[in-house]
């Protein structure tokens, strides 16, 4: 029966693949959707994840610009004063508290990231060594600004300072790979805030004990403590408002290509009514005609479908490594998505094709035949 | 195979525009005989020819298939009647042109889920002289051709009984005996009964039996 299908479509050839193409762009547009939203949300986890902190001390503010502005290297405005730090320190439960600093500083032309912190940052970012002995670069400044271990580098903002390079970081594929990690004085000479800090990472001796610690460190004043758990859940459910906004547009393309394919399956049994006529003058059932029908318009669904993944794929390739909430992030693909949006070009096919195949099926024979 | 319409009255439309295209006919095909049915445009010769082949179904009277009435017979039911035991030949032919010769005389092998589909359509095709235009499309052969083609199709489920409308009336005469020549042969020698619906006097001549039909009754 396939070849008869074949030779009905190849006869419209340009209206079958315009209705490809019609349903492949919504299909394709849903698994882009799909796989770069996932991308994202595990790109937000291993940044926040990758600020090793259990709790995060910040100036007062809104705590989600605040932590966006530290993961990305960008000033936050407003400051804790250092002073506070021997009492967060002392706080029961505080095993570790790293005073940071970050903002954004011109290097060799080009604006780049600096992170200031004190010696324990290698202690909560796992890195080898004891402390800083000059700066410590991400990998991707290092490729960019051709940046090797012993040069030294001249930071450009309100003062300028040289550091000779310790040591360049293993690519991490997160935010690290952008900055340009420097002791905590350099930085804030640096930047022009002496004496004054963008946040604080906590580290507690016993985690299970980490929300008490929380409550007392949020009562010091000028400060919040916030667990970076929570600004990730804050930042996921805002990102999945967005994510609905998208899927509904989506859903939008999906409904036209139903409707795309739709009318030309109407179309079909309006042109074909002679052959229909014909096939059932020869013997073919009611359920005949309208099986050739559906597996046409179920046929043209999966071929947008695989087509629509395919230019899914290709089209999160052609987006910028670094989107939503300035975090780098590589689209993620599974073959749960894939089986989804075939699934949904297989209800493309199911959905648009019944109708037209009922009136297709309908066709009476001596009708068909007397009109010819 | 045996067919009985006793009494049959076809209309068509309703109320005032009503118009009965056949009108008290009864009528016996048995025994595989070759008839030729005549009459003038518009008498109810295709009506009849349709009622035959199960296209269409009588507004009043009954038909018997192998003397059951097929009355209560489903679309399915009369499909497969067509399917397996009925063969139609067009005054036009009515070539899927999208198929070539081969993929249009497969199509009722391919209803009928026959094996060897392909095998069994050449064969066929070979025995009305087209064995060398199994790939050519509709649109590549001349009307005789292409009436052998429709022919191929009908034979193709080896059918009992051939309804053939006008096959003839598209073709010069030298063709068009060709063909009738060709369904004399089937009726002769494989058995099949033959209704052939023409205006042609000679055509009907050469059939065993003819039927006159004017302004919707069999006279």
């Amino acid at each position: 029966m396939l070849w008869m299908i074949l030779a009905n479509a190849r006869q419209r050839r340009a209206r079958a693949i315009m209705t490809v193409a019609g349903v492949a762009v919504g299909v394709g547009t849903l698994f882009a959707l799909l796989a770069v939203s996932a991308g994202m949300e595990s790109a937000l986890e291993r940044e926040i994840e990758g600020l090793g902190a259990h709790i995060l001390l910040l100036p007062e503010g809104c705590p989600y610009t605040l932590t966006l502005a530290l993961m990305q290297g960008t000033d936050t405005l407003e400051y804790i004063p250092q002073d506070m730090v021997p009492e967060f320190t002392r706080a029961e439960n505080v095993r570790l508290a790293v005073p940071v600093v970050v903002g954004r500083v011109r290097l060799g032309g080009e604006q780049v990231s600096v992170y200031g912190a004190t010696d324990g940052l290698f202690t909560v970012k796992d890195w080898e060594g004891t402390g800083f002995s000059g700066a410590v670069v991400g990998s991707d400044v290092a490729a960019r600004l051709k940046l090797a271990p012993g040069q030294s580098i001249s930071l450009e903002l309100y003062e300028t300072v040289t550091v000779e390079i310790a040591h360049i970081l293993p690519r991490s594929g997160g935010r690290d790979d952008t900055f340009v990690f420097v002791p905590l004085p350099t930085a804030q000479t640096l930047l022009g805030l002496s004496g004054r800090l963008s946040a604080v990472l906590v580290q507690t001796t016993d985690v299970a004990r980490t929300a008490p610690t929380r409550f007392a460190l949020s009562r010091m004043a000028n400060v919040q403590a916030v667990p970076p758990s929570d600004v990730f859940d804050m930042l996921v459910t805002l990102f999945g408002s967005i994510k609905s906004t998208l899927i509904l547009v989506t859903g939008i393309a999906i409904v036209v290509g139903v409707l795309t394919t739709m009318n030309t399956m109407m179309m079909a049994a309006y042109e074909r009514k002679k052959d229909i006529g014909l096939i059932r003058a020869v013997g073919a059932t009611r359920m005949d005609v309208f099986r050739m029908f559906m597996v046409e318009s179920l046929g043209v669904s999966l071929v947008s479908g695989v087509l629509g993944v395919a230019l899914g794929y290709a089209a999160t390739h052609l987006l910028p490594r670094t989107s939503g909430f300035g975090l780098q992030s590589s689209p993620a693909f599974s073959l749960g998505y894939v089986a989804l949006c075939l699934v949904v070009a297989a209800a493309v096919g199911s959905i648009s094709g019944i109708y037209p195949a009922v009136l297709a099926a309908r066709t009476q024979p001596i009708k068909a035949l007397r009109e010819l | 195979m045996r067919l009985d319409l006793s009494k049959v009255w076809k209309a068509y439309g309703e109320g005032a525009s009503q118009f009965w295209a056949l009108r008290d006919v009864s009528l016996t095909i048995d025994d595989a005989p070759m008839i030729a049915v005549l009459g003038p445009s518009g008498s109810g010769k295709s009506t009849l020819l349709h009622l035959l082949g199960f296209l269409d179904t009588p507004t009043r009277g009954s038909i018997l298939l192998d003397g059951t009435s097929v009355e209560g017979l489903s679309d399915r039911e009369l499909s497969l009647v067509r399917r397996n035991r009925i063969g139609f030949v067009f005054q036009q032919y009515h070539l899927n042109e999208s198929l070539t010769t081969l993929q249009n005389v497969m199509v009722p092998l391919e209803l009928a889920r026959v094996r060897d589909r392909r095998t069994v359509a050449a064969r066929v095709l070979d025995q009305v002289g087209l064995a060398s235009k199994l790939g050519s499309y509709p649109s590549e052969l001349s009307g005789g051709e292409q009436q052998r083609v429709a022919i191929a199709r009908a034979l193709a489920n080896a059918p009992e009984l051939i309804l053939a409308d006008e096959p003839t009336g598209n073709l010069d005469s030298t063709t068009g005996a060709n063909i009738l020549e060709l369904l004399l042969g089937m009726n002769r020698e494989k058995g099949i009964a033959v209704v052939l619906v023409t205006h042609d006097e000679a055509v009907a001549r050469s059939c065993d039996v003819q039927i006159q039909v004017r302004d919707g009754r069999v006279l």
